[in-house]
């Protein structure tokens, strides 16, 4: 599996462009300072020269200017001019006249004496310095240097150390393209065999050969990995015997379920049927006894008392064998019996106005459906009654078709559902959805009521 | 009101003297006054020696004067009479009649009994006299020099022929020749004395004086006969003048001067005449 990082985001991408980046900005800083080091290096060495010559020269002429030798110094100072680098020379006398002049010396007014070659205004570095004798003033010398040769010296040393410095970056970005390819690919291999072992397959592994850094992440790894493999496959082991003993032990409950609701059908049939037609039978006999009593008052007060007795024994058992199993939910239907239950409910909570709707045809539902949505609704009203405190309910089953829709809604005081576990009630009403295969939703907030959402898919 | 007036007066009584020297001034000129000095020694020693003479000259005279000399002593002696390039001239005394034929007026002396050339030995050198020299390299200035023409003069009195029986070899100057013969490169060296009395103590302790040549009147002071009469007159009256003031004292003693005089130019005429004939000339 192969994971698409962005390109920005991309460890390679970034780690090229950080080193890159660096070494630009290093390397721009390194040639600025070379250049300007070279600058002031040229700079000082042109100055110095010029200083040092003319220096030298004011030193030689004295004694010729004071014997007015200008052809001997001028002799002399040939040999000087053909230093590469100045430009003219020029002997001033005593009277400013010009004695000597070699090279071009500027048409214009006497050059002003520069202070740097870095602050010439015409590109030539000139410099004036007064001949003395013995501290006498006997003329003056000005020299003038083209910066030409020096500029083209810094020029080529700029050129030279933005070259190297070009060459160094290609040969970085390439050094540490190839690094970085060579140390993300390993890291993208441990990347991609996560993403695998992330996807469930354990038995990837990545190579191990080179024992560095990410060697020994990449041994870490698959020992992980093995070790991850193991535990997931005994949890595995586990979650299945866990899912086997959950299905059996909801399969029990569903079982159970059904077995109660027999029960309690065989219990009402039997309460019905047999303690039933005793009752009857008792109310019968307490009545032909009070007949044949002659109105003896004593006989007439037992069998009335009996009468009475047998009448209450058969409404418990009647109620009884109601709540084990309603007739009507046999006889007419789920709507009918719900309506049913709804109204004792009504009965019995008259402060609780409850409101039931229907939409659909139910008559089609099975018989184990009918009970368990009888029940769960029973539940909820239950529920209702205890908890609630409810002003309304609104009670609405649909069909659409595909599904039945239950909804129970109240206006109570509600409960926050983080807080609070499922009561037993809940539970009960969670299994008996779970084994229509449906889904239950609950929710709840302090103040606002409670909504139960059952839906049960038909198919 | 007085303290205005009072302040007033002498600013323009300054002015007005200050404007009454300079209109008096008889060597105010243009250009600067050029005082040629022959180079008997290297330039750089001349304006040494010199600069304090002219600095007092031209402070008195109230007028710029400046230092020159020439590359050798042809050079000087052609610049000062074919050229006239010198106002104020000290040149020396063999040198003077030449100067004098291009219109130099002599204005004063060097006030000395007058100067001879000594030849000097290295103290441990075998030479003992005069007679030591023949066959040996005796530096001295120039050909032309006047130590050259008294050494000469001296040599051939002493049946030595300079010309045969010794080497002579010239040196650019009075010190070259000391330092040639001190550094072993001659082995006498002839000079004037002055000079070799203004050589480093160290030099001359270790040098011995072998003999002395006769006396030649001293370097006479001359000048250009562009220079108005007056002005020789005051620099002749400076020159003479300067023992008499403690400036002038302070200079004659840096250059070793006893002081100056009046001279006539008969003398060195008198003294030229033992060392060219008309026909060198």
């Amino acid at each position: 599996m192969k994971n698409s990082i962005p390109l920005l985001q991309s460890l390679r991408c970034r780690l090229i462009v950080s080193v890159v980046i660096i070494e630009i900005v290093m390397l721009s800083i390194l040639v600025l300072n070379n250049i300007s080091i070279i600058q002031a290096t040229h700079t000082d060495r042109l100055r110095d020269t010029a200083n040092s010559m003319i220096h030298q020269i004011a030193n030689t002429s004295g004694n010729y200017m004071v014997a007015v030798d200008y052809a001997t110094l001028e002799d002399y100072l040939k040999n000087v001019i053909h230093y590469k680098e100045l430009l003219y020379l020029a002997i001033f006398d005593r009277d400013d006249n010009q004695v000597i002049s070699l090279g071009p010396f500027p048409e214009k007014i006497r050059p002003q004496t520069d202070i740097s070659p870095a602050q010439t205004d015409d590109g030539i570095f000139d410099i004036t310095e007064e001949i003395k004798v013995a501290g006498q003033p006997m003329g003056k010398v000005s020299i003038g240097f083209s910066l030409d040769i020096m500029q083209d010296a810094i020029n080529k040393s700029r050129i030279r150390g933005i070259s190297i410095a070009a060459i160094e970056i290609i040969l970085t970005i390439l050094v540490t393209v190839v690094i970085g390819i060579s140390l993300t690919r390993r890291l993208g291999l441990l990347s991609n065999a996560a993403a695998e072992v992330e996807a469930g397959n354990y038995s990837v592994t990545v190579p191990t050969e080179i024992c560095d850094e990410v060697g020994k992440t990449a041994i870490a790894f698959n020992r992980m990995v093995g070790e991850v493999s193991k535990r997931t496959q005994q949890l595995q082991r586990a979650k299945s015997r866990s899912t086997k003993l959950l299905r059996e032990n909801r399969q029990l409950i569903h079982y159970s379920l059904q077995i109660q609701e027999a029960e309690r059908k065989h219990m009402a049939r039997e309460l019905h049927d047999e303690l039933g037609q005793c009752l009857t039978a008792i109310q019968a006999d307490a009545e032909l006894i009070r007949d044949l009593s002659n109105h003896d008052k004593r006989i007439e007060t037992s069998a009335n008392a009996i009468m009475d007795v047998s009448s209450r024994v058969y409404d418990v058992v009647h109620t009884m064998i109601h709540r084990l199993r309603p007739g009507v939910l046999d006889n007419l239907g789920l709507v009918e019996a719900l309506k049913d239950e709804i109204k004792a409910w009504q009965s019995r909570n008259p402060d609780t106005l409850c409101e039931f709707t229907t939409r659909g045809d139910f008559s089609q539902l099975s018989e184990h459906s009918n009970i368990m949505l009888y029940r769960i609704v029973q539940e909820c009203m239950t529920n209702i009654s205890k908890y609630s405190q409810a002003k309304a309910v609104t009670i609405s089953l649909q069909n659409t078709s595909e599904k039945i829709l239950l909804e129970v809604k109240d206006n109570g005081h509600g409960f926050d559902i983080k807080e609070r576990s499922e009561g037993l009630g809940l539970i009960g009403m969670r299994e008996r959805v779970e084994s229509l295969n449906g889904n239950l939703k609950i929710s709840s907030e302090p103040g606002k009521g409670v909504c139960i959402f059952i839906s049960i898919p038909l198919s | 009101m007085r303290l205005l007036i009072l302040p007033g007066c002498l600013l323009l009584s300054l002015f007005a003297s200050t404007g009454f020297a300079n209109t008096n001034n008889p060597c105010s000129q243009a250009s600067p006054i050029t005082f040629g000095i022959l180079p008997f020694v290297s330039a750089e020693q001349l304006v040494i020696r010199f600069t304090p003479l002219v600095n007092y000259l031209s402070q008195q005279l109230n007028t710029q004067i400046r230092i020159e000399t020439a590359p050798s002593f042809i050079e000087f002696s052609r610049r000062t009479s074919k050229d006239k390039r010198y106002d104020l001239l000290f040149t020396a005394p063999h040198f003077y009649p030449l100067a004098r034929k291009s219109g130099y007026r002599l204005i004063a002396s060097v006030d000395s009994p007058g100067m001879r050339a000594v030849f000097v030995v290295p103290k441990q050198s075998p030479i003992q006299n005069i007679n030591d020299l023949k066959g040996k390299r005796l530096a001295t200035v120039n050909t032309k020099s006047l130590a050259t023409l008294l050494i000469k003069k001296h040599l051939n009195q002493h049946n030595i022929n300079p010309d045969n029986d010794l080497k002579i070899i010239a040196t650019p100057t009075h010190n070259a020749s000391l330092l040639s013969t001190y550094h072993g490169i001659t082995d006498a060296s002839a000079l004037m004395q002055p000079p070799y009395a203004a050589a480093s103590q160290q030099v001359r302790n270790r040098m011995r004086i072998i003999a002395k040549t006769q006396r030649a009147p001293h370097i006479p002071i001359s000048v250009a006969d562009r220079i108005s009469t007056a002005c020789a007159a005051q620099i002749s009256k400076l020159l003479i003048n300067m023992s008499s003031s403690f400036e002038g004292r302070q200079v004659l003693k840096h250059n070793r001067f006893s002081g100056f005089k009046l001279s006539s130019a008969d003398i060195y005429e008198k003294f030229s005449a033992q060392f060219y004939h008309p026909h060198n000339h």
